[in-house]
């Protein structure tokens, strides 16, 4: 009768231990997150002019594995309005956006810090042939039952992209090209 | 009784398991199957079931590998450059520059030929002064000529889009049909005024509108340059 104890112990561990992956797989399940509207605003600055070029074409998915989010946002560079066809026409241009049509964001995140109100990003950002990294771009957060809206500034500049800087009047625009994200994420 | 609790305990164990299917299922997808062993035991042969356990299962993305332009929905023919179109672009901008280089040079022969303007009419049916006439006839020819190659720059740039223009780039089309027919019907009309004066006439008939038709054509461009640069705010 001593070993029945020991046998209960022997068969249970095995049960036990399936119940802790269990319970961690049910802690953070795979999960796929879907760009559901968006708005990216670039903002450029001329002594006479000051311009925003607005753009809700972007596609964003976010596949979560093993704790770790991966997303990805696109837009088509040429998608960018100004309000003026012959700017966008010469931003396309200055961009190489016929070349390279797509501008594209990736990061990283834990999935433990999906609801918190602020994510710190590290962004990748793959624009006119070129790749640039923004370290601890800081975006805010408000959750509305399934619906995660994201607001925040990409601090994007010129020579980032290697991008000439346009001209008017032989004065060319400021370096920085700001870009305003407002997003609106839904789990899939 | 041992036999009778190792039975209790294995019901116990089943039911529940299957409960658990997306445990079972992750499991199941998650790791790879153990190396089949095989009656060599060389160290090749363990290095292939290393390599088999450490080889992610086919139907699960690689750790951080993450979504891709695919998976967005894009197709090929919108993510893949166009590297004819670019140089199509390049050379549209190419020649829109150089014609806003000329028309802003026009500018000065257009501006100067409204100013000599004032000293071309005969003044107190003095005739024969020719010289302040044939300046502005001069500063005239010359606005006309730049006006062309400004004009030809804009005509040649390739189009690289049906859409219709939006902002101020629209005005300024739409500013062409006014300065444009006033480039050709100024100089004619001076030329008339021109003749007119040169056999002592005092200008008439429709020669007489040489002026104002100049000043509407000179308003008309000067009006088109500022409809391409707006909105316009002047911060330093």
């Amino acid at each position: 009768m001593k070993k029945l104890p020991v046998l209960a112990l022997v068969l249970l561990t095995p049960l036990a231990l399936n119940l802790r992956v269990v319970q961690a797989g049910q802690a953070q399940p795979d999960q796929n997150w879907n760009l559901d509207q968006s708005t990216l605003t670039y903002h450029m600055s001329h002594p006479m002019h000051e311009v925003d070029g607005v753009s809700r074409a972007a596609r964003g998915k976010g596949v979560c594995h093993a704790g770790e989010c991966d997303f990805l946002i696109a837009a088509p560079v040429k998608s960018f309005d100004s309000g003026d066809s012959n700017r966008d026409l010469h931003m396309l241009q200055v961009t190489r956006g016929a070349q390279f049509p797509i501008v594209q964001v990736r990061f990283r995140l834990p999935q433990s810090a999906l609801n918190s109100p602020t994510l710190d990003c590290d962004l990748e950002v793959q624009f006119a042939g070129n790749t640039a990294h923004y370290a601890h771009v800081t975006f805010h957060q408000v959750i509305d039952g399934s619906a995660h809206h994201i607001i925040g500034v990409v601090p994007a500049t010129l020579t980032d992209f290697k991008i000439d800087p346009p001209t008017f009047l032989t004065i060319p625009i400021k370096n920085n090209i700001p870009v305003r994200v407002d997003m609106l994420w839904r789990p899939a | 009784m041992l036999s009778l609790a190792g039975l209790v305990l294995l019901f116990a164990y089943q039911p529940l398991s299957a409960q658990s299917t997306p445990s079972t299922d992750l499991a199941s997808t998650a790791l790879p199957n153990a190396p089949v062993p095989t009656g060599g035991s060389d160290a090749l042969d363990l290095s292939t079931a290393v390599l088999l356990q450490q080889q992610p299962p086919a139907q699960n993305p690689a750790p951080g590998a993450g979504p891709s332009l695919g998976d967005l929905g894009l197709t090929p023919a919108e993510t893949d450059g166009n590297a004819k179109q670019q140089a199509l672009l390049d050379r549209r901008t190419h020649m829109l520059k150089l014609h806003q280089r000329w028309g802003l040079i026009t500018v000065i022969p257009v501006a100067a030929a409204c100013i000599s303007s004032i000293g071309a009419p005969p003044e107190h049916g003095n005739y024969g002064n020719t010289a302040s006439r044939d300046i502005h006839v001069g500063l005239g020819a010359a606005a006309v000529a730049m006006y062309a190659i400004t004009a030809s720059y804009a005509i040649r740039a390739p189009k690289v889009s049906n859409a219709p223009a939006r902002g101020g780039i629209k005005w300024h089309k739409y500013l062409i049909y006014v300065h444009a027919p006033g480039m050709v019907l100024t100089p004619i009309l001076g030329a008339m005024a021109f003749n007119q004066i040169n056999s002592g006439q005092k200008v008439h008939g429709i020669a007489s509108a040489h002026g104002a038709v100049a000043a509407v054509t000179a308003a008309s461009y000067g009006a088109a340059i500022v409809a391409v640069s707006w909105p316009i705010h002047i911060k330093f």
